[in-house]
């Protein structure tokens, strides 16, 4: 019973604020979808009006086939991982992953059978009769997702669930979850401010900004090809250089001057459209961005640049470099040997730049996709599986 | 050792080491507290003494024992009837004033409702109005009525005017409640019923202790509106009825006024005991929320 979610034109105005603005988005049958964008984006707004938590004002959210907006929350067959847990504090684990399935009127058998079940698969079996203010936090989190897995909803909802959780347990609970959708393979929405968690995560990425979704693509795609500014410095970290730059033409050809040099835009490179006086926003990945004497000669430009601050990260280091004014960071070799002050060569592969307009912010460069789009992974072979 | 570490040392050393000297004002501060503790203690002792003392009078002394007041307080029909009559007037009110508090409080705590800053504001001006100020009005009211001399209608203004704070009291303990609970109930597919019976109501039973008790106390201890609002002697309640000690039967008993008062605390003890493992620690929000 796997179903989509179809947000359609969904206005959510709270007063004179607009937490959510024209929201088109489908979440495929059977994806992992991560919503992600900094607080205040209106994410967690997204999520509770599925929910049924809050209603929309203007537009139409519908879950299968069913139009919810005037649905209720124990309706909707939905099942929500709170980012606080939000676990019945007088209850033990057993009557916490009890209560959905009791009050949708299951008998003793059948919960007792499920809570076991469930308890198995997320390893709670020996903490069932424990109250919630006697686990840890990473077993509350088990608890809280264990609540929503037992009632085999068409559709789970997460709100920053590993939020609350230490590094190291974080990068655990990630990978479980990864495994249970796997296994399960339900509708998920899972929102988040943590660029790595929506990266490793999702099956695609709908990047949020101001009430307004940016961009919905694939980890890789998102990563390789940012629709606008906002998307290409908030996924990537360390954040993608932004230098200003103008459209120029090399022996012909469409070609952007920054920094100094002039960079062809490389084979198969085409501009959507012209700006404003030429004028753009170049941007460089830092990974993209090194060491003259570690890059190919063959294909890569490079300029001098005044070495700013090295931060060290073992297996290579970061170097935040100043060239007229503007500064970059770049990656180095581990054991560089550069120090700060001196001068340095900086190079990059033209085929690797991204070009924004500098007044609206959308990209306006469309390269040839390289690798093969990888939109939506796994989810096509995951509804062949279901209907085999 | 730079300069600078010596001195955080000494520093340290200045904060860890704790000293402690009797100083004059220590004195001054515990001759005070000991002063207002004993106008609460004497009292109570003089109860105590008086209560088992042959000859008791006003001032405190070490008792000549006898058992000889309580033969005497057990004796008297009076004295039993007014420990049923204060039973039936505070249980009738506190259950009257829990319940409607609770119903009032929940809508108060979590519905957007117009003006509510305003209405909270003018129920806690409420709770600080004396009942001496309203009890004229009333009278005549329940004289209008027909209500006069019955426990359950003086009940009910005793819950009328304990409600105020109560729902103040009340509300805050709902506050208490996160939010979110519900809405993990509703969306786990629990009616509204529900949620208030399973998740609301027994996260609230400290709130509901308190407010109880509370109510308790003050109705069990109410003077001036049964003495006003009841006259027969069967529905007297004991503050009135310790009144009739000191006033109608002649001579002051001290002995008996001490055992009447000594017993007709015993309740009050009583259900603050069996409450108070409510207040806290078996009943916390541990683990609901982070």
């Amino acid at each position: 019973m796997l179903s989509e979610v179809r947000f359609d034109g969904v206005y959510k105005i709270f007063g004179a604020e607009t937490a959510v603005e024209d929201l088109n988005l489908t979440v495929n049958a059977g994806e992992f979808l991560v919503v992600v964008g900094p607080s205040g984006c209106g994410k967690t707004t997204t999520l509770r009006m599925l929910a049924g938590l809050e209603r929309p004002s203007y537009g139409r959210i519908t879950i299968g086939e069913k139009l919810v907006n005037n649905v209720s929350p124990r309706f909707r067959d939905v099942a929500m991982v709170f980012q606080s847990y939000a676990l019945y504090p007088h209850m033990n684990v057993y009557d916490n992953l009890a209560f959905g399935l009791r009050a949708h009127g299951a008998s003793g058998a059948v919960v007792d059978q499920r809570v076991k079940e469930t308890a198995d698969v997320l390893g709670l079996g020996h903490l069932l009769k424990r109250k919630p203010s006697e686990l840890s936090g990473g077993q509350r989190q088990r608890v809280a997702l264990g609540r929503a897995l037992i009632r085999q909803p068409q559709v789970f909802l997460m709100d920053e669930p590993l939020s609350n959780l230490d590094a190291g347990l974080r990068v655990q609970m990630r990978a479980e979850l990864s495994r249970l959708h796997q296994r399960f393979r339900v509708t998920t929405m899972y929102v988040t401010h943590d660029q790595v968690e929506a990266m490793t995560m999702g099956d695609r990425i709908a990047v949020m900004n101001t009430g307004r979704l940016q961009q919905v693509d694939a980890p890789e795609t998102l990563y390789d090809s940012p629709a606008n500014i906002f998307v290409a410095g908030f996924i990537g970290s360390p954040r993608m250089n932004f230098v200003p730059g103008r459209l120029a033409t090399a022996q012909g050809k469409p070609a952007v001057e920054f920094l100094g040099v002039k960079a062809p835009l490389g084979a198969g490179a085409r501009l959507t459209r012209d700006t404003d006086g030429g004028e753009v926003m170049v941007g460089i990945r830092p990974e993209d961005l090194v060491w003259r004497q570690v890059a190919p000669a063959e294909g890569t430009i490079a300029f001098p640049a005044d070495v700013d601050v090295i931060e060290p990260m073992g297996h290579e280091a970061y170097v935040t470099a100043v060239c007229a004014g503007e500064t970059v960071t770049s990656r180095f070799p581990p054991r560089s040997g550069v120090r700060t002050r001196e001068r340095v060569e900086l190079a990059f592969d033209p085929a690797r730049l991204h070009l924004f307009d500098a007044n609206l912010g959308d990209t306006i460069l469309q390269r040839p996709v390289a690798g093969g789009a990888e939109a939506a992974r796994s989810v096509r072979e995951a509804r062949m599986d279901e209907s085999a | 050792m730079s300069a600078v570490a010596a001195r955080r040392m000494t520093d340290k050393s200045l904060i860890v080491v704790p000293y402690r000297r009797v100083s004059i004002s220590a004195l001054a501060t515990n001759g005070v507290l000991i002063l207002l503790g004993s106008f609460f203690v004497l009292p109570l002792l003089w109860m105590l003494f008086a209560s088992v003392d042959s000859n008791p009078d006003w001032a405190v002394k070490l008792p000549s024992l006898t058992l000889a007041n309580f033969a005497d307080v057990l004796d008297r029909p009076d004295a039993i009837t007014s420990f049923r009559s204060s039973l039936i007037l505070a249980g009738t009110t506190t259950v009257l004033t829990t319940v409607l508090a609770l119903l009032a409080a929940y809508p108060l705590s979590r519905m957007h409702i117009p003006f509510r800053r305003s209405f909270m504001l003018a129920i806690l001006f409420a709770s600080g109005l004396p009942v001496s100020m309203l009890v004229v009005p009333v009278y005549q009211m329940y004289v209008y009525f027909g209500w006069l001399d019955s426990l359950y209608t003086t009940a009910l203004f005793l819950a009328a005017s304990s409600l105020p704070f109560a729902i103040w009291l009340m509300k805050n303990f709902i506050d208490a409640v996160p939010l979110e609970l519900e809405h993990a109930a509703a969306i786990d597919g629990a009616s509204t019923l529900r949620i208030l019976r399973q998740v609301v109501l027994p996260l609230t039973v400290p709130g509901i202790a308190v407010t109880a008790i509370y109510t308790f106390i003050n109705a069990w201890g109410a003077f001036i509106i049964p003495f006003v609002l009841t006259y027969s002697p069967e529905n007297q309640p004991g503050p009135v009825e310790i009144y009739n000690f000191m006033g109608s039967h002649g001579l002051f008993k001290f002995g008996d006024l001490a055992v009447f008062s000594l017993l007709f605390s015993i309740p009050v003890i009583v259900l603050y005991l069996v409450m108070s493992r409510y207040f806290s620690g078996a009943f916390n929000f541990g683990g609901a929320v982070k």
